[in-house]
């Protein structure tokens, strides 16, 4: 079982360091989204990377749709995989969904997280009562029309606009990784993804935190970090990040890999 | 870009070839431009032995005759057909994106099953001896099987809409695919580690969920995934009471024990089967609500008659006991007292029958939890809970799909455009409606149907389709998303002009603003071929959600359709403005300011102030001064005046003062109109602007004009005259900052246009940033001033300063950052002097936005979006002192502080005339005392006191009357003061202390950062009040009589100080002291029998707040007499 997941999620372990680090990417991604700050963390980590359940570089067989109907289920995923390793403690750092989902993992096992480091995460993308998100529900439901109707187009309309910064290349990779997931599959977790709502789990976060945001992010609002902030259990920072877009780890892995650097030290 | 059909053709086998090739017949039949899944389906049904029509055959739900359902699928498969937009007939119409992809896929699945993949080993080798050519290139290419390539396609959302339509279900299609005909696949499930998809569901009934939701079978009749980690907690041993925590933690319980009650499969089995969900939420919230215990009694009752009758053997076997939502339990509505009882009471239950009995329940968040257990410390050994964090709930996942098969068969772009090459994103069909926005929508809506009547539309087309060339011609250049827009706005307005009669103005808006720029000439009549034939009720839904997205988009963050078009304009623009000021240099300035002139006015009438591109005139004014080097004189109002100042230097002084009015006529005129109709496009319009600003060269050294720095100088220390050397650096900065401007090298270089104005003395750094604003833009109006510090602060009820504050964050509403308050304001205002106060306090969203603004020159609010700051000059101010300590200590000195003047209120005033022996005790002293109450000692009163006897220079004396009354407003109004804050900030501990470092090395950072740091003085008050002091003194005497001590409450005195210090006029407290006071103690003196042993006491009337204010100066017009 376990070394079937290992296989089926194309885990790999990387570095020689003491210490645990685990890189795990967000929606529309897989683990080559890491690819330029690796070799940054290789000689002081031992670094574990996998795929997403949804990533494209899954085989689509896997993707259960009874099962992945909430986040829970990739929680087991990152907590099987690390059980898989024998691994007794580790960072942590998620982009995006993978956010989210460590931060659920750490509140199920927090012992094992001796920090999250939390990339353009959001509790919560819709808007609530006193909560801004980013979303209201009624354009996510034109997105999810739109993903239906062609997900082609909406792949190349929202890879640009997720990237931010202007960097050709950085598009180009996210839009790679955004077509290679099966469309009935990304709809069917961004539906996850957005009818998510960590807002009250929060405060059961022990470990510390670190909030990674960039200055401008079409999905995280930066009133979204300083929620986090105040709303984390753990010990939490924020730091923001002098660049834009939702993938800063494509678009400016230098100063992201600074930040990740400083923010493992602590 | 569609892939050719010879290209695609090679990844195919021969069987799927044929079909790819009736597909793309298909295509061509009805003059599409491209082949698609759908065609592929229409060509799969119609093959004579199809095996996609055999697989739905068997798939079909029984509900229906077959015949019924091929029928419907047929009609599905062409009415979406019949919605693609035909086009000039092509030979063969290339493979669109969606298809090629499907191949891929198709491809790469084939791929990952070895068996199939030996197949096809064995079929391409057949290929090539069949060839005998040895065709080695395809040999390498994996060609796909027609199977894989059927299961692909039905992957593509578009065709398993079409067949939801149909009723069918596009999985339960894959199964009979992959299934009966092909022995050995299921084999190969039994192998999988995981289900494949299409394994899931062929236990129910299809007929139920016919033309649902055909993508995701499996959450409507799998097991939910929270219910699921319900019953894992609950199968443990210790920790078996499941508290779900979370937003959606109560629906996901109420989704529980639904579920459990209707006896579902899977939920409660296994070791937890035979368990019966009781639930006693409603008699808790009876009990929390009205207290009525009664029910919850008889109902705990019951379940312990059930647990003492459950047993091992059979029935029922325990009881999961649900209590719905904590929050009930934490209120103190009705006293805790029952609560409590329950709370025991439960916890005894469960102490008694610990494995009968589970407990339920759900809490919105931790910190509900966390109140619960400080209220009742041992509720988590005693209830044996245990915490589940729920993320989603199901219902909230159900109420994602839409429920009608028919709205979802409407889905706006998708019928439209359906070709991946039209339309960039379908996101920016959604984004178009940005500048339709509530702002314009106001202002647009008047005058809306005055163009209607009048058909100044034809003139404002006419005007518009001069442009057009040169548009087209910049569309040509660079292909992009403006003309994707233009067609996504045209297809909206092709949607509304069919339904006009409804939602009309809303739709008259969106295609004046979206049809109008592009498409001039456009009518309804070509487009209605278009529209697909389809009747009213799904118009009617998608108009629904039409208005529900105007609604909506004003919070919209997806700024990257507006640039985009902007861009646009500006680029059109470019040429014409250019050529027109390509004359000579001579008459450059004026023929250029007339020519300008004469458009704005022009362009304004014709369009009524109401179209979008009513802001280009002044776009492409800044665009031309950023790239053509002439122009020093046109960033609208800022260059203009700047220019003024030019021309103030070199020349006579005589000839400029008609020029000047002339100018500022013209600059007024233009302001005006452009900044009224200024609205949220304009945010983007400095984008390009910006850009081509970078590429200015850099600043030339720090030379200025020397009559430009006297002039701004005068002015300024006309406004502020005790600020000498602030105003001095202040007027060199911004001669400087001039001197570059018409320096012709065009815009400013990055951060040039920040000043810092450091140290104490709030009001003169306001008044010399105002006094800015009229002297660089005309008018004290183009101030922003926003005080960074004051979220944290408390309302100063009734302060003198209250009218002073321009903004204050009155409402700062949901989601709103103070980044954007400012952004907001910056938009208002987009040729302003704008000052920040107290950027040492400012929160870190705003530092970070103020970095990336002044490095870059856009102010980017929380949302992203950016405001181009190159035509504002920007002050930042802080208390702080380059020797901070100094300061302190310098105030230790002073008897009125600056944070005692900031306290000051706006009270009436009021004349008491008692006799000297009232005062108990008090010598009879004939000069003029300044009381005070004792204050709580909180404050620094204590020094300050002592401080002040020690200052005793004048005649000032300070005592101490105990006033109790007085205690409470007072110390109110001294919390606001600066030490009092401070002191709360220690307080907070080391979190915000480090925030405070944290936030004063950025201010180091940031300080380095801009133009030029100017230090202010404080302000001499201690002066003030002895001047003020005098100055009564010498009025009482002069109408009271000689003799008469005079008392001035201290607060009094703090009052007029202030208004001094806010004063614009000089001499003003003089005259007030003359008129109001002089007038106030005549009459005390004719009302009052005063004699030599009278003291007259100036004191506030607390809660009194000045209805009338003298003339000049912020206080009251006149006293009251006692």
């Amino acid at each position: 079982m376990g070394y079937n997941l290992l296989e089926a999620l194309n885990v790999r372990v990387v570095g020689s360091g003491d210490r645990h680090l685990v890189l795990a990417h967000g929606f529309g991604t897989d683990q080559s989204v890491w690819q330029r700050i690796l070799p940054l963390f290789t000689p002081s980590f031992r670094i574990i990377l996998y795929d997403l359940v949804c990533a494209g570089s899954v085989n689509p067989d896997h993707f259960d749709f009874t099962r992945y109907t909430t986040l829970d289920p990739y929680v087991d995923d990152l907590l099987n995989i690390l059980q898989a390793l024998g691994v007794e403690r580790c960072a942590y750092v998620g982009h995006s969904v993978s956010a989210m989902i460590g931060i659920l993992a750490s509140i199920r096992r927090p012992q094992l997280f001796s920090k999250l480091i939390l990339i353009g995460a959001s509790p919560r993308f819709l808007n609530d009562e006193d909560y801004h998100g980013g979303f209201e529900e009624g354009e996510i439901e034109k997105v999810f029309s739109a993903m239906e109707a062609n997900y082609e187009a909406w792949v190349n309309g929202f890879a640009p606009l997720a990237v931010g910064a202007d960097v050709p290349a950085a598009v180009r990779e996210f839009s790679r990784t955004l077509f290679n997931m099966r469309p009935d599959i990304s709809l069917f977790v961004s539906r996850t993804v957005f009818n998510s709502d960590l807002r009250g789990v929060l405060g059961l976060v022990r470990v510390p935190c670190c909030v990674i945001q960039t200055a401008r992010d079409v999905s995280v609002p930066a009133s979204v970090a300083e929620y986090l902030r105040t709303h984390l259990g753990g010990r939490t920072t924020v730091e923001i990040l002098r660049t834009e877009g939702h993938l800063p780890h494509l678009t400016a892995p230098a100063l992201l890999a600074q930040v990740l650097r400083r923010a493992l030290a602590r | 870009m569609p892939t050719s059909v010879t290209a695609a053709r090679q990844f195919l086998t021969e069987e799927a070839t044929r079909a790819l090739d009736e597909a793309v017949a298909v295509a061509r039949r009805r003059s599409h431009a491209q082949t698609t899944s759908l065609h592929a389906v229409s060509a799969l049904l119609s093959l004579p032995s199809s095996s996609l029509r055999d697989a739905c055959l068997r798939a079909r739900s029984s509900a229906y005759p077959s015949r019924l359902q091929f029928r419907a699928l047929e009609l599905c498969v062409g009415v979406s057909l019949d919605r693609l937009p035909s086009t000039k007939s092509v030979e063969d119409p290339p493979i669109s994106n969606s298809l090629m992809a499907a191949i891929k896929r198709s491809q790469a699945s084939q791929r990952r099953h070895p068996e199939s993949y030996h197949l096809q080993q064995l079929h391409s080798s057949n290929n090539n001896n069949a060839n005998a050519t040895g065709c080695s290139q395809t040999q390498s290419i994996l060609k796909v099987e027609l199977r894989y390539f059927i299961l692909s396609i039905l992957d593509d959302p578009i065709v398993s809409r079409v067949f939801g339509e149909a009723g069918f279900r596009s999985c339960d299609i894959k199964l009979a695919l992959v299934r009966p005909p092909v022995t050995q696949v299921s084999s190969r499930f039994s192998r999988a580690h995981c289900p494949p998809i299409f394994l899931c569901n062929l236990t129910d009934t299809v007929s139920g969920r016919v033309g649902y939701n055909l993508l995701f079978p499996g959450h409507e009749d799998g097991i939910d995934e929270n219910c699921k980690r319900i019953s894992e907690v609950m199968a443990k041993k210790s920790g078996k009471s499941p508290l779900l925590v979370g937003v959606c933690a109560l629906d996901a319980l109420r989704a529980f024990t639904e579920s459990s009650t209707k006896g579902k499969s899977g939920i409660l089995d296994g070791d937890l089967a035979g368990l019966m969900v009781m639930s006693i939420e409603k008699e808790v919230n009876e009990l929390v609500n009205e207290g009525n215990e009664e029910k919850l009694g008889l109902k705990l009752k019951e379940v312990e008659a059930t647990l003492e009758k459950c047993n091992e053997s059979g029935g029922v076997r325990g009881v999961v006991l649900h209590f719905g939502d904590l929050k009930g339990l934490i209120l103190d509505v009705v006293s805790g007292d029952f609560v409590s009882h329950l709370v025991l009471k439960l916890a005894g239950l469960m102490e008694v029958y610990r494995r009968r009995l589970w407990l339920m329940g759900a809490a919105d968040s931790v910190e509900i939890y966390r109140r619960f257990c400080d209220k009742f410390p041992d509720i988590e050994k005693d209830w044996d809970l245990q915490l589940l964090p729920i993320t989603s709930s199901k219902s909230s996942f159900d109420g994602a799909y839409p429920k009608s098969s028919l709205m979802r068969s409407f889905v706006p772009f998708g019928g439209l455009f359906p070709t991946p090459s039209d339309l960039k994103g379908p996101l920016s069909g959604r984004n178009q409606s940005i500048p339709r926005c509530n702002l314009c929508n106001e202002k647009y809506e008047q005058e809306v149907d005055a163009i209607m009547k009048t058909g100044s539309t034809v003139s404002v087309a006419d005007q518009y389709s001069e442009n057009l060339p040169s548009w087209l011609h910049m569309a040509a250049v660079d292909t992009s998303k403006g003309e994707d827009v233009a067609k996504t706005n045209a297809g909206e307005s092709m949607l509304s002009a069919k339904v006009l009669g409804l939602q009309k103005k809303w739709n008259d808006i969106c295609q004046r603003l979206h049809r109008t720029p592009t498409f001039p000439k456009l009518d309804i009549n070509p487009s209605m071929s278009q529209v697909p034939i389809v009747e009213g009720p799904q118009f009617s839904t998608d108009l629904k959600q039409r208005s529900h997205g105007d609604l909506s988009v004003n919070e919209s963050l997806f700024p990257n359709q507006s640039p985009s078009r902007q861009i646009h304009m500006q680029k059109k623009f470019l040429p014409r403005s250019t050529a027109s000021i390509s004359c000579t240099s001579e008459g450059r300035n004026m023929n250029f300011h007339s020519g300008l002139h004469m458009d704005v006015p022009s362009l304004t009438q014709q369009t009524n102030k109401d179209m979008p591109w009513f802001h280009h005139p002044r776009q492409s004014l800044s665009s031309c001064s950023g790239r053509t080097h002439t122009s020093s004189s046109f960033i609208p109002p800022v260059t203009t005046d700047l220019k003024l100042g030019a021309i103030y230097a070199s020349t006579s002084q005589e000839s400029d003062t008609t020029k000047l009015l002339n100018h500022k006529e013209h600059l007024q005129h233009l302001s005006s109109s452009v900044s009224a109709e200024f609205d949220a496009n304009s945010e983007t319009t400095s984008y390009q602007f910006a850009q081509s600003s970078s590429c200015s060269g850099p600043t030339s050294g720090e030379q200025f004009d020397l009559g430009d720095y006297k002039s701004i100088r005068k002015v300024l220390a006309e406004k502020v005259g005790w600020q000498d050397d602030a105003v001095n650096s202040v007027s060199q900065a911004v001669s400087q900052l001039r001197h570059r401007y018409q320096s012709s090298r065009g815009i400013n270089c990055k951060g040039d246009n920040w000043l810092t104005f450091l140290g104490p003395d709030r009001v003169g750094k306001k008044r010399i940033a105002s006094a800015l604003a009229e002297v660089l833009f005309g008018s004290q109006e183009c101030l922003v001033s926003l005080d960074l510090s004051s979220q944290d602060k408390v309302d100063h009820p009734n302060s003198i300063f209250e009218c002073e504050e321009l903004n204050s964050y009155e409402v700062i509403s949901r989601g709103k950052t103070v980044s954007d308050l400012i952004a907001e304001e910056l938009r208002k205002k987009p040729h302003s002097v704008v000052l920040l106060e107290n950027v040492d306090k400012a929160d870190y969203g705003v530092q970070h936005s103020l970095d990336l603004a002044i490095r870059t020159g856009k102010f980017p609010d929380s949302r992203g979006r950016e405001i181009g700051i190159n035509n504002m000059v920007l002050i930042t101010t802080a208390s702080i002192t380059k020797g901070n300590k100094n300061v302190i200590c310098e105030k230790k000195g002073m008897k009125f502080p600056e944070e005692r003047i900031l306290g000051a209120k706006n009270w009436q005033m009021q004349i008491l005339v008692v006799s000297a022996s009232d005062d108990a005790g008090k010598s009879n002293y004939t000069g003029v005392r300044v009381t005070t109450v004792k204050e709580a000692s909180a404050y620094t009163s204590a020094n300050k006191r002592k401080l002040i006897n020690a200052v005793e220079s004048s005649e000032l004396e300070k005592t101490d009357t105990q006033e109790g009354q007085h205690k409470v407003p007072r110390s109110s109004c001294l919390d606001l003061n600066f030490p009092v804050e401070e002191a709360d900030e220690d307080d907070t501990g080391s979190g915000e202390s480090k925030s405070e470092l944290l936030s004063e090395s950025w201010l180091e950072e940031w300080l380095s950062q801009v133009y030029k740091k100017i230090y202010f003085k404080p302000f001499d008050f201690d002066g003030v009040a002895n001047k003020i002091v005098k100055e009564i003194r010498l009025q009482c005497e002069r109408t009271v009589g000689t003799g008469v001590a005079l008392e001035i409450d201290e607060q009094v005195m703090v009052q007029m100080v202030a208004a001094a210090w806010l004063s614009d006029k000089k001499g003003a407290l003089e005259d007030w002291v003359a008129e109001v006071l002089g007038r106030g103690f005549a009459e005390a003196g004719q009302k009052y029998n005063v004699t030599p042993q009278s003291v007259v006491k100036l004191v506030a009337c607390e809660g009194g707040v000045v209805k009338e204010q003298a003339p000049g100066i912020r206080l009251p017009g006149k006293i009251n007499l006692n």
